[in-house]
């Protein structure tokens, strides 16, 4: 296309846009069963953003306890009970980014659960879905799940009942 | 120039590291299975139990401090790519400036826990 | 990938109305606005028919594109209902019910829209050629003054036979999270490519390709969302191609990967093929038949006033 063409057709860009591609799994309506790597991609997304800000903010709050007093100080200020809450969701978020992590490095390092390449056949369905990541992902969420229960356990009663 | 697949080993490579240590420093939260000898929760958080995790295990938390910098805000990168493209060098410049500047802060912490 | 249900769905009859909401787009006025349709449908219509007949009888503004009408050549690739589908390949029946007689259709997502359905496609073409997707060998003259085929096992083919049924319809590229923000990215068309010529055991120059695809905008920013493979309408596999080739495109940076085997040309045969001469059936013939003597004699066939009227 030359320059005076592109003048006179103005196209439209019609992107997505970052936030709308990584906040919502459905903006392309495919169905969970269908896509559920999708659905992990966003968690993991949004779980590593949580993690990595919480660092940055670990790292300045704990820099400021070189004494006791001031330590005691911290915690009392961080021991309400919505912290209690956003400690939950940060163990939640770390558990799910380790798990979902352990499959991801499988499978994009080592290239391992994504089948063998075939003769396409009815009905169609890919070889990375029928693979063993696909197997790995739903026991990514369910193990999620139940260390998501325990972390609340411990963080609000402070014991594990074991 | 370093190439995107270095970065992205180092990624693969802190994650590993970050399973095992990361792990480490939540089992200290852990009752029953915690080093430090904590009862509940909380007490693992009290002053004297996170010094001794200092004095025991400063390496670890060293070691900690920068694979998950590394792997934190490499995988930040990664985002800020793809939302602002255009502005490649400025965000490889921010992410290392930051990377030097929370590195140094937290060895600080790290060193004066240790000297006393 | 066309869903069991959807194929179950595709043998229904569609609801006897549907309407369709095509999003339009006009560039003088370089504004985008949603239209309704009211169409009657048929058994096996699909929504590139639909299309063609609200252009032919309602509204002939409406711009799409389209060539083969039979999922080949890839052009009519539209979001139907939500999902990057082909126009030509999505019943009518599959995606309305007589609950919900509504179909959306826009133009395809990340990729510049000129007018209505049509988009540009000139950046994921470019993309496509960035990735240097021929044969390269070592000595360039096996290619260009080709004597003789190189050698390629059954086996070896079906590793790359799957990447190689791609037709470029830009559905996995309207699809993929990362090319919604990036437009830099090389999609997953152009990496799945980048990996078929690098498994390809015809080819020589792998290196060249590691170094397109390992860049900010190459392979690494990739993150395995799959919707790729999902949308495919030929069960191309995208998303698996790509976590090969980042696997072969770490391994090459840790020295640890190189092209295991690339075949060789053909070369003349070593024994010439056998002569058969044609010979007349002379086994199992009607009684009193001469096959030379009818191969002379022209054909005729006498047809009854009944069989004409028919």
């Amino acid at each position: 296309m030359n320059k005076t063409q592109k003048q006179r057709v103005k196209m439209l860009q019609n992107m997505i846009g970052f936030f709308r591609a990584s906040l919502n799994p459905w903006v392309i309506r495919v169905k969970f069963k269908e896509n559920p790597e999708r659905v992990a991609f966003i968690l993991h997304r949004v779980s590593g953003a949580i993690i990595a800000f919480y660092l940055l903010a670990h790292i300045i709050v704990t820099s400021y306890t070189d004494d006791p007093l001031a330590w005691e100080r911290i915690l009392n200020t961080l021991s309400s009970p919505w912290n209690k809450v956003g400690e939950w969701i940060l163990a939640t978020a770390i558990i799910y980014h380790g798990l979902n992590g352990i499959r991801l490095l499988l499978v994009e390092f080592f290239g391992v659960g994504i089948g063998r390449p075939e003769l396409p056949k009815p009905p169609y369905i890919p070889p990375s879905f029928k693979g063993g990541q696909r197997k790995a992902l739903y026991a990514v969420f369910i193990l999620s799940i139940i260390g998501s229960i325990l972390s609340a356990v411990l963080i609000f009663t402070g014991k594990l009942p074991i | 120039m370093v190439k995107e697949s270095t970065w992205s080993i180092i990624q693969y490579i802190t994650a590993i590291l970050l399973i095992l240590f990361l792990g480490f420093h939540l089992i200290e939260r852990i009752p029953g299975l915690s080093p430090l000898q904590a009862a509940t929760y909380e007490e693992s958080l009290e002053y004297e139990k996170v010094s001794r995790a200092y004095d025991s295990y400063g390496w670890v938390l060293a070691t900690l401090l920068v694979i998950g910098l590394f792997h934190g805000l490499n995988g930040l990168r990664g985002m800020l790519l793809e939302w602002k493209p255009e502005a490649r060098t400025v965000i490889n410049i921010v992410i290392l400036v930051v990377f030097i500047v929370f590195a140094f802060v937290g060895f600080t912490t790290i060193y004066n826990h240790l000297a006393g | 990938m066309l869903e069991a249900e959807e194929l179950e769905a595709a043998k229904r009859t569609p609801p006897k109305e549907v309407i369709l909401k095509v999003k339009r787009y006009n560039p003088e006025t370089g504004k985008q606005y949603i239209k309704e349709y009211k169409i009657l449908t048929y058994r096996g219509m699909t929504i590139l028919d639909a299309l063609n007949y609200i252009k032919e009888n309602i509204d002939p503004t409406l711009t799409t594109r389209y060539s083969c009408r039979m999922g080949v050549c890839g052009s009519c690739g539209m979001i139907i209902n939500g999902k990057p589908r082909l126009a030509c390949q999505t019943q009518v029946a599959a995606v309305a019910t007589e609950e919900n007689p509504v179909i959306t259709v826009e133009p395809l997502y990340n990729i510049p829209v000129i007018r209505d359905l049509v988009t540009d496609f000139t950046p994921f073409f470019e993309k496509h050629k960035m990735i240097m997707p021929y044969i390269m060998r070592k000595n360039p003259k096996e290619v260009d003054e080709a004597e003789y085929e190189f050698l390629m096992s059954p086996e070896e083919h079906l590793e790359i036979y799957e990447y190689s049924l791609c037709i470029m319809c830009g559905l996995c590229y309207s699809a993929c999270p990362v090319t919604a923000s990036d437009p830099e990215y090389l999609g997953p068309q152009a990496l799945a490519q980048a990996y078929r010529y690098i498994a390809d055991v015809r080819d020589e120059e792998p290196e060249k390709r590691i170094v397109v695809v390992d860049t900010e905008h190459g392979c690494h920013r990739c993150h395995f969302a799959g919707t790729c493979s999902a949308v495919c309408p030929k069960m191309v596999d995208p998303a698996a191609a790509i976590q090969r080739l980042r696997k072969i495109t770490l391994f090459y940076r840790l020295g640890l990967w190189r092209k295991k085997k690339t075949s060789r040309v053909a070369g003349p045969l070593e024994k010439p093929l056998r002569k058969i001469e044609a010979q007349y059936p002379t086994h199992n013939l009607v009684e009193g038949a001469d096959p030379e003597k009818q191969a002379k004699e022209p054909v005729s066939i006498d047809f009854t006033d009944e069989m004409l009227s028919e």
